[in-house]
């Protein structure tokens, strides 16, 4: 039933391998921007407590920027619209990019857990397979809104332009500078509606606090529903601007 | 009750329509069209640029859903369910560029269901050669001529050998030598059964195809073989562009009467 899925999945994996210059950003810009965090947060404890917001950030902004940019690029090339005239349902299409971003999403943080651990020294308390399995929850939803906000680019560049708009409120409002508690009441009630708030506070509670899964439900379970809310989206809204 | 979408035989239509209408906004694309294509013949949509072709290849597709009217290929109404007997190479390259040619042929042929690895591997290794780019099968699309990628495109189309096939204009940018083999193949394929659909604003595609249509503003000016449709100006040696400009002039004629 998912063997199309597999076949649009391995095609990714297959065009990103092929494909050094992303393969060198996906590598190398979470470590630069890792590296500056490192070096130029003052001490140890507040490392310690920016370290895991950044992990939960990294894979919400690569998966929206790599997925969007890849699925408009699907669109304007004329591919998309090949593959929608072949028997494959939307499902397939947004299960097997699900499965190819996931993958190179899910090898970035690795890199980056292990960088921040053994190269940063950052406090790790939890388990890893869990903290990977949580990362995974993040990165659906941000492959899948980067799907569907991709349907309202024309070009790539447009897909950029969606950043100051989807990603960086998140950034500036998850709780990653400044404890959400001590934001203005108004933008604390915003910060409720954004699935990186909820993407920090169990990651950090996990990495700092040693938290399991069970312990991080109510975010573990917030943002798969952000996950399944996005992958509905971006399966209804598929078949809008394909190219012609 | 509704009744089942089984495959039949419209008459050995392949594809038959019915009062197809198609609009963008308010504007009305193809309008109350209706089309029989007989099974095994090479079907040419001639027709100005903007004229409808490419709204009515994505419509026969399944890609767009009619305003109004019936579209059945192969008895079937088009959907993804059924897309396996259909094969469609749209008018942009549409591949893979990072990929080889191998890898974009071998990626159709598992999505249009070729699922055993030996069968499908030979399967691609004859489309290759079929469409002469063995030497460059390792070589990224990317690096390819306009032609080399048109006929990796239409390598795409055929790699699951569909009894329906569609082509938007498929002949743009070939050289004269490529473009002669790919009217000799699509010939061996309608010789073995096939039903081909092309688009094209070229007379020289339509002096190649059984039947023809010229479109203008989506509805159909004139229906026939390029000889019919040659001696229609009634001139000795007229050719097809004569005979489309003839159609023009008599349908704006009509228009001007209304």
């Amino acid at each position: 039933m998912l063997s199309n899925a597999f076949s649009i999945a391995s095609r990714i994996i297959n065009q990103l391998i092929r494909d050094r210059r992303t393969i060198m950003l996906i590598i190398i810009a979470p470590l630069l921007i890792a590296s500056i965090v490192g070096v130029s947060t003052p001490d140890k404890r507040m490392l310690d407590y920016t370290a895991p917001a950044i992990l939960a950030m990294l894979i919400l902004f690569f998966g929206f920027i790599l997925t969007g940019i890849s699925f408009q690029r699907e669109r304007s090339q004329g591919t998309l619209e090949r593959l929608m005239a072949a028997p494959v349902s939307r499902l397939d299409i947004v299960s097997g990019y699900l499965m190819g971003f996931l993958l190179f999403a899910l090898a970035q943080t690795l890199i980056i857990f292990f960088y921040m651990v053994y190269v940063l020294d950052i406090n790790f308390q939890g388990e890893l397979w869990q903290i990977i399995i949580f990362q995974a929850i993040i990165g659906i939803g941000a492959v899948c809104l980067g799907t569907f906000t991709s349907t309202f680019a024309r070009n790539e560049f447009q897909i950029m332009q969606f950043v100051p708009i989807v990603i960086l409120p998140q950034f500036f409002l998850c709780g990653l500078l400044w404890p959400v508690s001590e934001l203005p009441e108004y933008l604390q009630w915003i910060a409720k509606f954004l699935p990186l708030t909820y993407g920090v506070d169990g990651i950090r509670a996990m990495m700092l606090e040693g938290e399991n899964l069970l312990g991080v439900i109510k975010e573990v379970g917030i943002l798969a529903a952000f996950a399944a809310g996005f992958v509905v989206l971006a399966s209804l809204t598929l078949r809008r601007g394909t190219s012609g | 009750m509704e009744k089942p979408d089984m495959p039949e035989r419209d008459n050995d239509n392949a594809v038959a329509v019915e009062k197809l209408t198609f609009r963008y906004g308010k504007l009305s694309v193809i309008d109350d069209l209706s089309l029989e294509i007989p099974a095994g013949t090479s079907f040419g949509l001639l027709g100005p640029n903007g004229s409808g072709k490419t709204t009515l290849i994505r419509l026969l597709v399944g890609l767009l859903k009619p305003a109004a009217g019936n579209i059945r290929c192969l008895g079937r109404t088009p959907t993804s369910a059924n897309a396996r007997q259909r094969g469609y190479m749209p008018q942009l390259h549409s591949l893979y560029t990072e990929l080889t040619v191998r890898q974009n042929i071998d990626f159709f042929a598992r999505i249009y269901g070729l699922r055993d690895r030996e069968q499908r591997q030979s399967r691609v290794d004859e489309v290759i050669k079929l469409v002469d780019l063995w030497d460059r099968r390792k070589t990224q699309i990317m690096h390819l001529s306009g032609g080399m990628k048109q006929r990796v495109s239409l390598g795409c189309a055929i790699v699951h050998n569909p009894p329906l096939l569609f082509l938007d204009e498929p002949t743009v940018g070939l050289d004269p030598d490529v473009r002669v083999s790919f009217w000799d193949y699509f010939e061996s394929l309608t010789q073995g059964g096939s039903t081909i659909i092309i688009s094209s604003h070229t007379m020289d595609d339509a002096s190649h195809c059984q039947k023809l249509i010229f479109l203008r503003q989506g509805k159909i000016i004139a229906l026939g073989t390029p000889e019919e449709l040659r001696s229609a100006p009634g001139k000795a040696n007229a050719t097809l562009e004569d005979a489309f400009l003839h159609f023009i002039r008599r349908s704006e004629e009509g228009q001007n009467a209304e």
